[in-house]
């Protein structure tokens, strides 16, 4: 389905578990990043992103399992020989050297002449876009430049793997939505494995190929963008992503990966396997997420399923309204994007409206 | 706002009035006199006019004034150099390896030695390095040499445990410090890039904290070099420094003009060598935030 599948395996983890003392922060990573991928670590702070991270790069060392890198074991293999290079998260820009000297400092032990090597510096900082700012001393870079100086001396080592630790937090949000296309872009010119870290689900949603996401030391789902937003393999994971409507549900039969469910408001539905992830034993809902939903206005018709409802609660925002609907026993939030319907009016508290939803839109969790 | 901040000024000038008062009185004054004194004529305890300059010429032209001057530098150098390579690796160790919650109680250990007066533990080293002090009947007695080494008798080498002891401390602090400052994602960031911890160190570590190990360097240095104790006591005023020196010609010679000419040179020297430092430090600081 995406450009991910085909490629060869990057880095594998089998089982890994790390322990700090007693605390258990990797609790059996499993798993596998593939050759020229934009994979995402996301979830909630202390969830043990950078804890993993650290492992790929050799920082941590792991309790057990494997790490493979390009089909090779990393068991024993220090920091410095390891096929990847990391952008920190404080950027850790040597403070005693120049930016063209921050930029070269791996390429000591580089068999190059003194002038080749000073091109590449060039060449590397023309790539992040800081071309003539070699001789500049590091405290006089803004927190962006600073950004750009890490990413430019990791990418000179040309690493099999870019190891990014929440790059793009520090900036304010109009540099880091100006980071995130640049980082998309420079990440396709160079090829590498990327991988990011973050806690922000939007920025994994916009820059990554596939992305794990993170709760209590565990994967809970590793998929395409798309997917995680569509198919979420559990309420935590619908919640962490996005928002959702839950909405409870009585399961009436399951027949060969189908599965019939009565949901409340909603009626009678069938799902297929993709819409109903393995079972957790919980009390069933179904999800769904508020912009799947729409208002019908009258004389509107539409080829989804239909529901009466009563708007409880208005909010508008400019671009988008968000309506709290009552439909008979539970409450949904629909969002109705004004970019499509111009002239449409803000419907009040109180109108009695349908609601139009598509049963494709629908995920079981249980 | 301009009248706030005169008046803040005055309240400034008011509360540094008394330590300046003292500063001048303890400190300018006796330099002052130490510098007029230097160009006058002195004889029999007393200065007296006309103004020369034949002291510096004695001082700058004598061979015994050169030589006790070029040892004095020397093992003053020596000093600071032991003191400050035993430092160091201290300092590294409270800094890198010893739990945060510790770090204080060390750096207290550290400090111990302050605990007894300098003169008694100048006295005491004697009793460990001299003649059939504790250093020799230890090695005796263990059989590894027969004859006592008498450590106190090669003068430089007693001068120099004792003051690296005296003044490890001091050396200490400021390289802590320094030490402390470094963010630890810079040595990750040394290894990332493909450096062992070693050269890590050396590339990274080392250049940052280069600005305590020159404060440490000037504080060792600065009053070793004018150290009158030890070499009077450790090296039995067989190997005479500055300090000694002046203290010959201001109270034996009776020839104040003399010793302060003696003084006013050491005072420049230890002065160019300094400014040389913290030059070389500024050039550390320049590239730090
Ligand atoms: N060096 C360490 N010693 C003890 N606990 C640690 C250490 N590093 C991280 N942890 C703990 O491991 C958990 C995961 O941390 P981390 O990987 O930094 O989370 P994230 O990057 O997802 O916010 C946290 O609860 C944190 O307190
Ligand atoms: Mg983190």
């Amino acid at each position: 389905m995406t450009f991910s599948e085909d490629k060869p395996v990057m880095i594998e983890f089998r089982d890994v578990h790390k322990y700090y003392g007693d605390y258990h922060a990797l609790r059996g990573i499993d798993g596998t990043i593939k050759a020229g991928e934009f994979f995402s670590l996301l979830g909630p702070s202390g969830c043990g992103k950078t804890t993993l991270l650290r492992t790929i790069a050799g920082f941590e060392g792991i309790s057990s399992g494997v790490i493979m890198i390009d089909d090779r074991n990393m068991a024993g293999v220090p920091a410095n020989v390891r096929p990847t290079n990391m952008v920190f998260q404080s950027y850790a820009i040597f403070p005693h050297m120049s930016v063209a000297e921050n930029v070269g400092f791996g390429l000591r032990r580089d068999p190059r002449t003194k002038a080749e090597k000073a091109a590449a510096v060039e060449e590397m900082l023309a790539m992040v876009g800081l071309t003539g700012y070699g001789d500049r001393a590091a405290h006089e870079l803004s927190g962006g430049q600073r950004q750009r100086v890490a990413l430019a001396r990791a990418l000179i080592l040309k690493p099999k793997v870019l190891l990014l630790d929440e790059p793009l937090s520090a900036l304010d949000k109009k540099m880091r939505e100006h980071m995130q296309v640049e980082l998309i872009k420079l990440q396709r010119q160079v090829g590498i494995t990327f991988i990011l870290v973050t806690h922000d689900q939007e920025e994994a949603l916009v820059m990554s190929d596939r992305i794990a996401v993170m709760f209590e030391g565990g994967i809970a789902q590793l998929a395409d963008p798309e997917t995680l937003y569509r198919r979420p393999n559990s309420k935590q994971v619908a919640e962490f992503i996005g928002t959702m409507n839950f909405v409870p549900a009585t399961i009436l039969s399951e027949v060969g990966g189908k599965v019939e469910i009565e949901a409340k408001g909603l009626g009678k539905v069938t799902l297929d396997e993709t819409q109903s992830p393995p079972p957790r034993g919980e009390e069933p809902v179904v999800g769904l997420r508020p912009e799947t939903l729409t208002l019908l206005f009258p004389g509107q018709t539409t080829s989804e399923r239909k529901v009466d409802g009563l708007i409880d609660e208005v909010i508008y925002f400019g671009d988008m309204t968000y309506y709290d609907v009552y439909l008979g026993g539970t409450d949904v939030e629909v969002r109705l994007s004004m970019r499509n319907v111009p002239g449409r009016p803000i419907l009040d508290v109180g109108t009695r409206v349908e609601v139009a939803w598509s049963p494709e839109a629908l995920v079981l969790f249980r | 706002m301009a009248q706030s901040q005169s008046s803040e000024a005055k309240t400034g000038y008011m509360l540094v009035a008394p330590p300046l008062l003292y500063a001048v009185l303890l400190l300018a004054a006796p330099l002052a006199t130490v510098l007029i004194y230097s160009v006058l004529t002195g004889e029999n305890g007393a200065v007296s006019l006309p103004m020369t300059t034949e002291n510096f010429t004695t001082v700058w032209t004598g061979r015994v004034y050169q030589a006790i001057m070029a040892r004095s530098l020397y093992v003053s150098m020596l000093v600071t150099l032991t003191t400050v390579l035993l430092a160091y690796p201290i300092a590294y160790f409270v800094s890198f390896h010893v739990r945060p919650e510790r770090k204080a109680l060390w750096l207290f250990l550290i400090t111990i030695p302050f605990w007894t007066s300098y003169i008694i533990r100048v006295a005491l080293w004697r009793t460990i390095l001299g003649y059939n002090g504790i250093i020799d009947s230890t090695l005796i007695g263990l059989g590894v040499t027969s004859e006592p080494l008498n450590i106190l008798s090669y003068g430089v080498v007693s001068i120099i445990i004792t003051l690296a002891h005296a003044y490890a401390p001091f050396a200490v602090l400021p390289i802590f410090v320094s030490l402390e400052k470094v963010d630890r994602a810079l040595l990750e960031a040394g290894q990332d890039l493909g450096e062992s911890r070693w050269t890590t160190f050396l590339r990274v570590t080392l250049p940052l904290s280069m600005p305590g190990v020159i404060a440490a360097v000037l504080i060792v240095f600065i009053p070793t070099v004018g150290d009158y104790v030890t070499p009077e006591l450790i090296g039995g005023g067989k190997v005479p420094m500055i300090a000694n020196m002046i203290e010959i010609e201001m109270l034996k010679k009776r020839d104040q003009a003399m010793g302060s000419a003696i003084a006013v040179t050491a005072m420049s020297i230890v002065a160019i060598v300094s400014i040389l430092f913290v030059l070389l430090n500024k050039r550390f600081i320049g590239g730090t935030k």
